[in-house]
């Protein structure tokens, strides 16, 4: 006889709409609450990121809710005891309020500069910036420069949008997608969702990537391609595209500065500029008129190749002309890069044809009637179905800006963007290239006290003159972006922060604030020394620490905590209100502009703040001009009120939905008080749905344009001309070569540097690490990911996540093994020319055979993250990142140099060489080990049982 | 498969006690060397029901939820476990009668009626433990008649042994018992011979091809999606190296089946008598665990072709 | 009706979010909790009903990955309903899915062995065998909206890549995609005609290319001849 089953009661249950914020995708998620604990999280199905569906963290954010790690009141180091001893004693929210605003008043109304606030994975860069804005320093940024900084300053260099955020692929059409570098802990739902629309549809997907696992595991083909080598891979493609003539010429002339006209004067100033008008406007030859005319215009017929003379007598070229000659070089043949790339010739050839054939045979056309923004109207909108996505593999190796250019100059030269099948934008990309928006670089604004900056901390350089430095070219922020080491280093330096501040070059900082960061553990280079420069004192400064005041805000009982002088704890993200904000990393897809909201779904049970609301607080105490009204009061009751009535320009705030006074307008107008209740209504999310003729070819779509004006996406209506050529590299090159009319290096490293690197056509470099050290004696290169689920919600302390891994293994190529007597689960040490490590290997056939990777995180420090001092994650998990150095090995006669990318300062994590050799009988256990953290006060409270068994019903079993 | 103690000790005194009490029903019914004293009889089947009562409860040790044991009762028309514990319950009262028509001198019909049906329901309660085995498609070693013979032909050989050293504690002539023994010892060990040559080979079974239906190519294990162990690991991971297998197999054919019979031969020259019957009993007994030991560590579940076994 | 899971190994990614997805719902659902054990501790595991394993096909650099999710089949012959002596084991005679009756279990785990599948774990807390329910707490849950009658990891799954109906119905999505994708039960040869259908993994599509190749470099250069394109 059959059992009766026992339905849900669901008259005890609540439902509530919020944001997830296991990861960065931010997904919509429907939570169902029994009693005040949640019964069950799944995607919402109206949500346009997610579109019902979730990941296995998503599920999982029940146990990071019921995690033991969580924090539970403000804490400060015992008097007497040593930082990273990790002894605390609690303290009132008011004694920690008052303690950080006396010291952050201080530092504001004498040097605003020693304050270095640096943000991980948060999602509320546009407040914390406008808060570092107002506070008066430039030392502020995420952790982008450690992440996908390549990506972002390659996309807004180009073609005015980017891979991860600022765009994605166009599952509804694409017919054929390559997968550059992206490990499978990216961009988590999304592209799992595209990726099955994309092969029911029959499309073919290929993947680049030394490692075959997550979404390559399913690719049509795979691409094992030696680290770091990809983009001399896609100026190999290039080259077969342009050797078969497989060019979308129209959409160069139309829509790219491929017919703009370069000076031709090697050796004087002005050389690789851009032939200007008067106007300063860039000069095409006409082939119908015959004459130099304006390239921004609509009516022209330029030469796509050529060189002509200029009427003042320099000889100029058209960029195409440049890039032929350049890519057309036997040195890009397939053949020559073979080798090099790891891949067979006959590949490289192949999937560069079979892009061509899909993008211009297999072309789609939508009738969409559309107006350029020339303002002629086209009666259908034609799409070249070649779908492309970048990231880490690209982003993390110091030739990646120039690899992730040579990526979008392939989608140019196929008419392949923003186009129906294409990777496409999201709003508010695209914009103009690069973005108008500069870095705060005038030093007496900068050195004022109690004054906020004139402009965000961080922009887009165009020109040496945007640099922040001072007269003599040194530094002006902490992690010396934008300086001549890294001139384009447009996410910040978050990497250099610490190394910079303990050996106070360029400069001593007083208080670093360190948001949801583990920079004392996997989310920073050379972690073992970066522990010690924590703990570091100066002599000459009365044994003050080189670092004197580190306050750490975080949920959770991290490595990164234990060195903290004051631990602000936050809550979860089920606790308190949030906005994913147009302002900051949109969650937009490129059929809609979209923000989002979080509110608190359950009653706190421990003493913490949200850090907004912390924020705001610490904002109004400090009475930043945009929190206090012209009396003095403060402006804003808390973070709800802030979100609601602060406009950074009229009509535009953080969130874009339900605005006006009676809450009737969409992307622009007045505060509405009622705002969080629409969100809410509207289950927690808004999108404004671009009508079809808006939503493609945005970056010369006349509507789409003018809405942008208008919301405040872009400055004015005008073309966003993609830039194969890019004359702000030129300029800075110029600056290394002493033909720039401006600002110049005086140190001969950056001087050769910028020449080196600064090519404003793509370009490929080994990786600059690899140019240093013995490749004889590292054989292997290095990698990491996270596994998906786990990617961005550094979750081993998930009760439920961390069953499914526990501990990390060293994968490598498995006849690779066999030939070096290596055999499963052997315990190896792994060795760079900046530590070792030991940990256990796994051997697999989908890993490139001179690679080696492991997943990254799962390595915990004992007694962290709730975890029992003898969980697998510490004995016998480990991190790589003691192996990355966040400088460059050492070189006669030269400082040292951050190990990043050249241009834009992206933490060059992936460029590690190694070598390995199994450790000897009886050597096992992970290594280097580390002291156990200690419990905090208010750790009494988790229990952590030998058996969990979870349950939120209130239901009567049996 | 995970080899459980309580399991182990379960079938191996149960089979004795099965064995003792049936080989004691055919010494009564022949009176074999003499037979046996009424007493006799009675300590000897009390004591074979004690093994098997013994047996039964430590069963129940490796339930997870003992207190619904008593449903087991109710799938006799599709179980084989089920069907082994009905038996084995049946078999009680049935002995009972048996030996209360011995200690009551009651009519010979009703004395060799009950022991007799007691004798085949102790046959059926083997072979159905046999078969709560062989019944299993997963398990390739086990999915062969030659289970339940081999249950049944151990449990009987120590049943034999013990009867033996009953015999000649009682001081019967031997020779009837020692011919018992000494055949179904025989029979035993070569059908123990041919079970273990018969799962040798693996033959045409499921591989991790068929597992996964990946069937096109080499197929290996990546990853099993949990570091630490599950239920499914602890349960049927188990694995025993093939030498270690070889050393107790001939562990098993010393102590179950050679050192026995050379005790059969002591005890049939009038050599020790007593010590020799003890040493057969015990040798016999350890020898039969070791086997069942074996039994359990070899068989090899097809869910570890999901974790990475090319098969089984 | 036979109800069941379609799963589509073309396009499954190994995400674990089904498996996550699962252990979610029924941790509280009716045959919940579901036990973990060293929580917090040096080896963390626990009752699951999904599991997702990976595997490698073929040899470097030919190799593909196949990620594989497993949980109950719901066979039409399930072995373990036949072998469990307490007649907690059933499968139902309307729908197929086979169930623990958590009131009846002695917790043997005969019913285990039975299974190729690895589909039942015991939780060692309520000494009873638990497995997948397909989610009968959610599929027949009238007040549920009717999308959401579904397993959760069907729910769940960011890839797609399963499907839940009833393959009685030669009509339903189901049948119809394992008849089109030649979906396969799994160890066909111990005859438990499993319920549960995976699709294999298709083979690569061919895409025809053009090759017209043109000379070496300065030949090139000069043979690209500007076309009168009006922007």
């Amino acid at each position: 006889m059959n059992a009766k089953i026992k339905l849900e009661n669901h008259d005890a249950q609540e439902i509530k709409y919020t944001t997830c914020y296991m990861c960065a995708c931010r997904c919509g998620i429907k939570v169902t609450l029994e009693d005040n604990k949640v019964r069950f999280i799944q995607g919402n199905r109206n949500h346009p990121t997610n579109r019902g569906v979730l990941c296995a963290k998503g599920s999982a954010g029940i146990m990071k809710q019921y995690s033991t790690a969580k924090l539970t009141q403000p804490l400060m180091r015992k008097p007497g005891t040593e930082r990273g001893d990790g002894i605390y004693e609690p303290i009132s929210w008011e004694q920690a309020l008052d303690v950080l605003t006396d010291r952050l008043e201080e530092i504001r109304s004498t040097d605003p500069s020693k304050l270095g606030f640096f943000t991980g994975r948060d999602q509320m860069q546009a407040l914390t910036g406008l808060w570092a804005q107002q506070f008066g320093t430039p030392n502020w940024s995420a952790h982008g420069g450690f992440c996908s900084v390549n990506m972002a300053a390659a996309g807004l260099y180009s073609i005015g949008f980017s891979f991860w955020e600022f765009g994605a692929p166009d599952w509804d059409y694409a017919k054929y997608f390559i997968m550059w570098g992206v490990a499978e802990d990216h961009s988590s739902n999304p592209i799992k969702i595209g990726l099955e629309q994309l092969k029911r549809r029959g499309g073919k997907f290929v993947t680049v990537n030394p490692v075959r696992t997550g979404y390559s595991a399913i690719a049509d083909e795979w691409l094992p391609i030696k680290p770091g080598m990809d983009g001399l891979l896609a100026m190999s493609m290039v080259h077969v595209l342009l050797k078969h003539e497989q060019f979308d010429y129209e959409f160069l002339v139309r829509y790219t500065n491929a017919s703009w006209l370069v000076v031709q004067t090697p050796g004087q100033v002005g050389d690789g500029l851009f032939l200007r008008d008067e106007n300063n406007q860039p000069l095409i030859w006409d082939i119908e008129k015959e004459a130099f005319k304006n390239g921004m215009d609509g009516e022209i017929a330029p030469a796509l190749f050529g060189e002509y003379v200029a009427p003042d007598g320099r000889r100029v070229k058209t960029v195409m002309s440049m890039m032929a000659e350049r890519y057309l070089d036997e040195r890009y043949a397939p053949e020559n890069v073979a080798l090099e790339c790891g891949l067979p010739a006959e590949s490289i050839t192949r999937i560069a044809l079979e892009m061509a054939h899909i993008a211009f045979k297999e072309t789609i056309e939508l009738p969409i009637e559309w107006t350029d923004v020339w303002g002629r109207k086209h009666d259908k909108v034609v799409g070249r179905p070649v779908a492309m996505y970048a990231m880490r593999g690209i982003a993390a190796h110091s030739n990646g800006f120039h690899a992730c250019r040579a990526i979008h100059m392939i989608q140019m030269l196929l008419g392949a963007l923003d186009a129906p099948g294409n990777f496409r934008a999201r709003a508010p990309y695209p914009k103009p290239i690069p973005p108008h928006q500069l870095p705060e670089n005038n030093i007496d604004i900068i050195n004022a006290p109690n004054t906020p900056l004139s402009r965000p901390p961080l922009g887009f350089p165009t020109r040496p003159e945007d640099l922040v430095i001072d007269e003599f070219g040194n530094p002006l922020r902490i992690d010396k972006a934008y300086s001549w080491e890294v001139p384009i280093a447009s996410h910040g330096l978050m990497h250099m922060v610490i190394t910079n501040a303990t050996n106070h070059d360029p400069y001593a900082l007083d208080t670093l604030i360190l948001f949801m960061a583990n920079m004392a553990w996997n989310s920073t280079m050379n972690t073992a020394n970066v522990q010690d420069m924590l703990r570091q004192k100066d002599e000459e400064n009365f044994g003050e620490y080189k670092i004197p005041f580190l306050v750490v805000i975080d949920a959770f009982h991290s490595e990164m905590t234990n060195f903290a002088d004051l631990i602000l704890p936050d809550t979860t993200y089920l606790e308190r209100h949030d906005c994913i904000s147009l302002l900051d990393r949109p969650i937009s897809e490129p059929d809609s502009a979209a923000d989002a909201i979080r509110y608190p779904l359950i009653k706190l049970d421990r003493d913490v703040r949200p850090w907004q609301e912390v924020m705001v607080e610490l904002a109004s105490r400090l009475k930043f001009p945009a929190f206090t009204k012209p009396d003095g009061t403060r402006k804003y009751k808390d973070y709800p009120d802030f979100i609601v009535n602060y406009e950074r320009s009229p009509g535009i705030g953080f969130l874009s939905g339900w605005r006006g006074v009676d809450g009737t307008k969409s992307l622009k107008g007045e505060p509405n008080p009622k705002q969080w209740e629409k969100y809410i209504e509207n289950q927690s999310f808004h999108a404004h749905h671009w009508p079809d003729n808006q939503k493609y070819m945005r970056f010369a779509n006349q509507d789409y344009l003018e809405v942008a004006a208008d919301a405040g996406f872009v400055g004015k209506v005008e073309p966003i001309i993609m830039q194969f050529y890019s004359e702000p590299l030129q300029k800075f090159r110029l600056a290394g070569q002493g033909l720039y009319d401006g600002p110049q290096p005086n140190n001969q490293v950056d001087r050769e540097r910028l020449v080196k690197y600064f090519d404003p056509l793509p370009m490929w470099y080994e990786p600059l690490e690899q140019q240093r050290v013995d490749k004889e004696k590292y054989p292997f290169f290095a990698l990491t990911q996270r596994p998906m689920f786990m990617y961005h919600s550094w979750d081993s302390q998930n009760v439920w996540l961390r069953q499914i891994m526990a501990q990390n293994y060293m994968y490598m190529n498995a006849r690779k093994a066999a030939e070096m007597g290596i055999k499963d689960f052997d315990w190896i040490w792994v060795e760079s020319h900046n530590g070792k490590i030991r940990c256990q290997v796994k051997t697999m056939e989908g890993t490139q055979e001179d690679t080696i990777w492991t997943w990254n995180a799962i390595g915990k420090q004992k007694g962290a993250w709730g975890l029992k001092d003898n969980a697998s994650e510490a004995t016998k998990g480990f991190l790589l990142n003691h192996l990355i150095s966040e400088l460059l090995p050492e070189k006669s006669g030269e400082r040292r140099v951050t190990n990043s990318d050249p241009v834009t300062g992206q933490a060059a994590w992936f460029d590690l060489r190694v070598r390995l050799w199994k450790a000897e009988p009886g050597e096992a256990g992970s290594w280097p080990q580390f002291d156990t953290l200690k419990a905090l006060p208010g750790d009494e409270r988790y229990e952590r049982p030998d058996v969990l068994r979870y349950d939120a019903r209130s239901h009567e079993k049996n | 498969m995970h080899p459980a103690f309580s399991v182990i000790f379960f079938t191996v005194a149960s089979g004795a006690g099965f064995g003792l009490f049936s080989l004691l029903f055919i010494a009564d019914v022949f009176k074999l060397g003499g037979g046996f004293e009424r007493e006799q009889l009675i300590i000897g089947g009390l004591m074979a029901m004690a093994l098997v009562v013994f047996g039964l409860l430590s069963s129940t040790f490796h339930l997870a939820n003992p207190k619904n044991a008593w449903r087991a009762f109710s799938r006799f028309r599709t179980s084989w476990l089920s069907r082994e514990g009905v038996f084995a319950v049946l078999f009680m009262p049935l002995a009972l009668v048996y030996l209360a028509s011995i200690w009551f001198d009651a009519p010979l019909w009703l004395r060799e009626t009950s022991g007799f049906l007691t004798a085949v329901l102790a046959w059926i309660t083997v072979f159905s433990t046999g078969m709560i085995y062989a019944c299993l498609k997963t398990i390739r070693q086990w999915n062969t008649p030659l289970v339940p013979a081999n249950y049944l032909a151990l449990g009987y050989a120590s049943g034999s042994l013990l009867l033996l050293l009953g015999a000649v504690v009682s001081g019967l002539d031997t020779t009837p018992y020692i011919a018992m023994s000494a055949l179904i010892l025989s029979i035993a060990a070569v059908l123990k011979a041919i079970y273990y040559f018969w799962i040798s080979s693996p033959g045409l079974g499921p591989t991790i091809n068929t597992a996964t239906g990946l069937t096109r190519a080499k197929v290996k294990l990546l990853d099993t999606g949990h570091t630490h162990g599950t239920f499914l690991t602890q349960e049927f991971g188990f694995q025993i190296a093939r030498q270690k297998a070889g050393l107790l197999k001939i562990v098993v054919f010393v102590l179950g089946f050679a050192l026995p019979g050379l005790m059969l031969v002591w005890v049939f020259n009038q050599q020790g008598g007593q010590v020799a019957a003890i040493v057969a009993v015990i040798t016999g007994i350890v020898g039969a665990a070791v086997e069942r030991w074996l039994f359990f560590a070899e068989a090899r579940h097809v869910v570890n072709l999901y974790h990475g076994a090319q098969r089984c | 009706m036979r109800l069941g899971l379609v799963i589509d190994l073309d396009v499954c990614v190994g995400c674990h979010a089904c498996a996550i997805a699962c252990k979610e719902w029924n941790a509280s659902g009716t045959t919940g909790p579901l036990s973990d054990y060293q929580p917090y501790g040096a080896e963390p595991s626990g009752v699951w009903f999904n599991r997702i394993r990976h595997y490698e096909m073929d040899e470097y650099p030919n190799n593909k990955t196949v990620n594989f999710p497993m949980s109950c089949n719901h066979c039409e012959d399930a072995e373990c309903v036949t072998v469990c002596p307490t007649g907690a084991s059933y499968k139902r005679a309307e729908d197929g899915i086979v169930l623990v009756d958590q009131d009846k279990c002695m917790g043997c785990n005969y019913c285990s062995w039975a299974c190729p599948y690895g589909a039942r774990e015991l939780d060692r807390s309520s000494g009873t065998m638990k497995k997948c329910t397909l989610c009968v707490d959610r599929i027949y849950d009238m007040e549920l909206p009717v999308e959401e009658r579904q397993p959760s990891c069907v729910l769940t799954c960011p890839a797609h890549a399963r499907m839940f109906g009833d393959f009685d119905d030669p009509d339903s999505a189901v049948s119809r995609t394992v008849r089109e994708r030649g979906g396969f039960g799994l160890m066909p040869e111990l005859n438990y005609n499993p319920t549960n259908q995976y699709l294999p993994p298709r083979s690569k599509p061919v895409i025809p290319i053009e090759a017209h190749p043109r000379g070496g470099l300065k030949e090139s250069i000069k043979q690209f001849a500007n076309k009168l394109v009006r922007r």
